[in-house]
């Protein structure tokens, strides 16, 4: 029955072939041109995509490497080509970025006192998070803050940040509990000299990648990377700053992503469809219903063997999903829905959609499950980034 | 006085927010007026507290007083709690006894000191012949948890009890005590918990459609109509205007007048098969059903509920499912197909 399996013993052939194989037929550029020639109404999603294959990950990817990439929650934004990035000079970025990051929080920003840990900054390749061949590699920027060691002796008690470099100014120092000016200068303890083996803790992460962007990649010169899918995980201060120095850097814009009911929907078919050994979430879809005075949240979840069940009834060309399969998906749930509680679902608003595959929010916030389906998974995202920049 | 208690009273206090404070410690009467007049309430919190807290010392404070002093500040934050409902029931032809508050007292505390040793137990009475009592908990070994109690409010004149729900390990032995303080055979939980313990009362008591607000007549129906007049053509609303009476007048005859009793949520586990109007092959030969929770979540749940059906989100008659959760005093079902 299932039409994954003789798929999916060529998917290393599926990966090089052509672009024009894949779902986008043509690219967005040429069909908005098409329509506005024709004078027809322009569609902006293809009506039929394909399943994600369970081993589209390139096999020179390591799978522990890619696992703290799951199980994050990770806010979506767009990001515009980048101009003159260079994947040889990564270790000169790294530094710019932290010098930038220091100038910015010494502004004189509100931060409490205590809370001023200094961000250092690492940015690095992630191997194979690509569609095809001709998609840039994807990289990671990684803001690390190296954990303070606290010495107590009496009544003293000295706290330290060190950010590793030997500037005396840059160095914040706090003495309680003494009298006396406060000046800078630096008083070490044995158990406190710089190495380099600190323990470092990740407060916040960003990475950049492109999945199947072939529609951008054909518009754009050689001097631009395209890389149009940014994920952030940490503090929306840190998310601006560093998007700050990106911006001006590189000639790019970063927007939000957000993801509206109808592609929530499209998401939720194409999980669903997605073939799993075992389940470790249930499938969940919430819906804010726009009644007032009350806010009224409606939370549906459904075992994922009966969702599943439903969906292949459902389902009837094999290896993609088309629009009408989709759109009878979610019939069949608001019906099942309305039979009992007399409720039009389909007038309230799908907020969040949850499978074992991955969840995503309405306001751009995604959470990736299930590391075979991460390629699919991303190149959805990236079709709407796309979307979003065109 | 014990350093634990004079902790207890401490963290107690702390956590009253200033403007409550003059209030609950009148409510105590732990302290006499001329004591209270010698703290300076306008001071920083901590001074204050202090103050308050050598006083206790002062005069003795003991565990029983600090307990009470928990109990006056949970009645004052009672929805800072999520409650439980349990029906007690008697053997059929048992003899209804008078209540006796005292002897109902001394045996609930007795059974539970009898099985756990060290446990507190403090009652306080308050109007409706209700009583508050808080528990805190320890074992054969260990002395009470002051600040993981639990707290239980029984009617007297009813079978019914509310419970904070914080019950793992000491739920059977709390239901017995119940049971036999009361003189009842035997305590069922029901399927009702909410933050709100008056709306909780209302609908278990089935008070809710006897508040009756006299300026909320007939009148506002024809106001809302009026208001579609003003901006729509006037051709177009005699159609939608048959409709919409309809609506309102089916849904003020399944909701009533009356402001509704505040939960917060309803729970819903369907185990129904499939069955669409849409597509008749879908699922058709699927015999197991399908497993569904579902959830309704509001500030107001009932309100928002009955806003549905004249917003047009909703059919009117709404489903029997949502209507009958006042009625039924439940808020977690559980759905089979018959």
């Amino acid at each position: 029955m299932d039409s994954y399996d003789a798929s999916e013993s060529t998917p290393r052939q599926s990966t090089s072939s052509r672009p024009e194989d894949y779902f986008i037929g043509a690219t967005f550029l040429q069909k908005r041109l098409e329509s506005v020639r024709k004078q027809t109404s322009f569609v902006p999603t293809p009506p039929r995509r394909k399943i994600p294959h369970c081993s589209l990950l390139q096999e020179d990817v390591d799978l522990q490497k890619v696992a703290f990439l799951l199980h994050k929650q990770w806010t979506l934004y767009s990001l515009t080509p980048l101009y003159k990035f260079s994947y040889s000079n990564l270790k000169e970025y790294s530094r710019l970025l932290n010098a930038f990051i220091v100038a910015e929080k010494q502004k004189g920003l509100a931060v409490e006192v205590g809370e001023d840990f200094n961000i250092k900054v690492i940015f690095s390749t992630l191997l194979g998070i690509k569609g095809t061949q001709r998609d840039p590699e994807a990289f990671l920027v990684q803001g690390l803050t190296l954990l303070p060691k606290l010495e107590c002796s009496g009544t003293i008690l000295v706290y330290c940040n060190l950010l590793g470099s030997s500037d005396p100014s840059t160095l914040a120092f706090q003495v309680a509990g003494t009298t006396g000016a406060c000046h800078y200068s630096w008083i070490l303890s044995k158990s406190q000299l710089p190495s380099e083996n600190r323990e470092s803790k990740v407060l916040w992460t960003g990475w950049f990648c492109c999945i199947f962007g072939d529609s951008l990649l054909e518009t754009v010169s050689e001097d631009f990377t395209c890389l149009p899918l940014f994920l952030a995980n940490g503090t929306e201060s840190n998310t601006a700053i560093i998007g700050t120095w990106f911006q001006k850097t590189f000639d790019c814009y970063f927007s939000p992503l957000a993801i509206n009911a109808f592609n929530l929907s499209w998401m939720a078919a194409m999980w669903t469809a997605c073939k799993m050994d075992h389940y470790v979430a249930t499938t969940e879809f919430l819906w804010s219903v726009p009644c007032s005075p009350q806010s009224l949240d409606i939370s549906y979840a459904i075992h994922p063997e009966d969702a599943k069940a439903l969906w292949d009834s459902v389902h009837k060309t094999p290896g993609e999903v088309t629009q009408e399969e989709v759109d009878l998906f979610m019939d069949c749930l608001y019906s099942h829905f309305h039979r009992h509680f007399k409720i039009h679902l389909s007038a309230t608003r799908l907020v969040r959609v949850s499978t074992s595959v991955a969840s995503a929010h309405t306001d751009g916030k995604i959470k990736i499950l299930c590391h075979k389906y991460l390629i699919g998974v991303l190149a959805y995202l990236t079709e709407l980034a796309i979307f979003q920049i065109e | 006085m014990d350093e634990t208690v004079a902790e207890f009273i401490k963290r107690t206090i702390l956590k009253i927010p200033m403007n409550e404070l003059i209030t609950i410690l009148k409510a105590w009467d732990f302290l006499s007026e001329n004591q209270l007049q010698t703290i300076n309430f306008r001071q920083r919190k901590e001074s204050v507290v202090q103050h308050l807290v050598w006083l206790c010392e002062e005069k003795q404070a003991s565990v029983n007083d600090a307990a009470l002093l928990d109990i006056i500040y949970t009645q004052f934050h009672q929805h800072q709690k999520i409650w439980d409902v349990f029906q007690m029931s008697k053997e059929p032809g048992e003899d209804v006894d008078l209540f006796d508050m005292k002897q109902f007292k001394n045996s609930f505390k007795k059974i539970l000191q009898r099985a756990l040793k060290n446990v507190t137990v403090s009652f306080r009475e308050t109007e409706e012949n209700a009583v508050w009592i808080r528990i805190a908990w320890g074992t054969q070994y260990t002395k009470p948890n002051q600040y993981k109690p639990t707290y239980v409010v029984y009617y007297s004149q009813t079978p019914y009890a509310f419970t904070s729900s914080r019950l793992r390990r000491n739920a059977p032995l709390l239901g017995q005590a119940l049971t036999v303080a009361s003189k009842h055979h035997q305590i069922v939980k029901m399927d009702l918990r909410s933050r709100y313990l008056d709306s909780l009362k209302a609908i278990v008591f089935k008070q809710y459609n006897q508040i009756f607000e006299s300026h909320n007549s007939t009148t506002p129906l024809q106001e809302r109509n009026l208001g579609l007049d003003v901006n729509m053509d006037s051709r177009i609303i005699h159609e939608n205007i048959v409709e919409k009476e309809r609506v309102q007048q089916i849904t003020q005859e399944t909701f009533g007048d009356y402001p509704q009793p505040q939960l917060e949520f309803a729970q819903y586990k369907l185990e129904t098969k499939f069955k669409s109007d849409l597509n008749g092959s879908i699922l058709a030969e699927r015999e197991e059903p399908l497993r569904c929770l579902i959830k309704f979540s509001s500030p107001h749940l009932l309100e928002a509920l009955k806003s549905l059906a004249p917003a047009g989100i909703a059919d009117a008659p709404l489903s029997p499912l949502l209507t009958c959760i006042p009625n039924k005093r439940m808020n977690y079902f559980k759905i089979r197909d018959k």
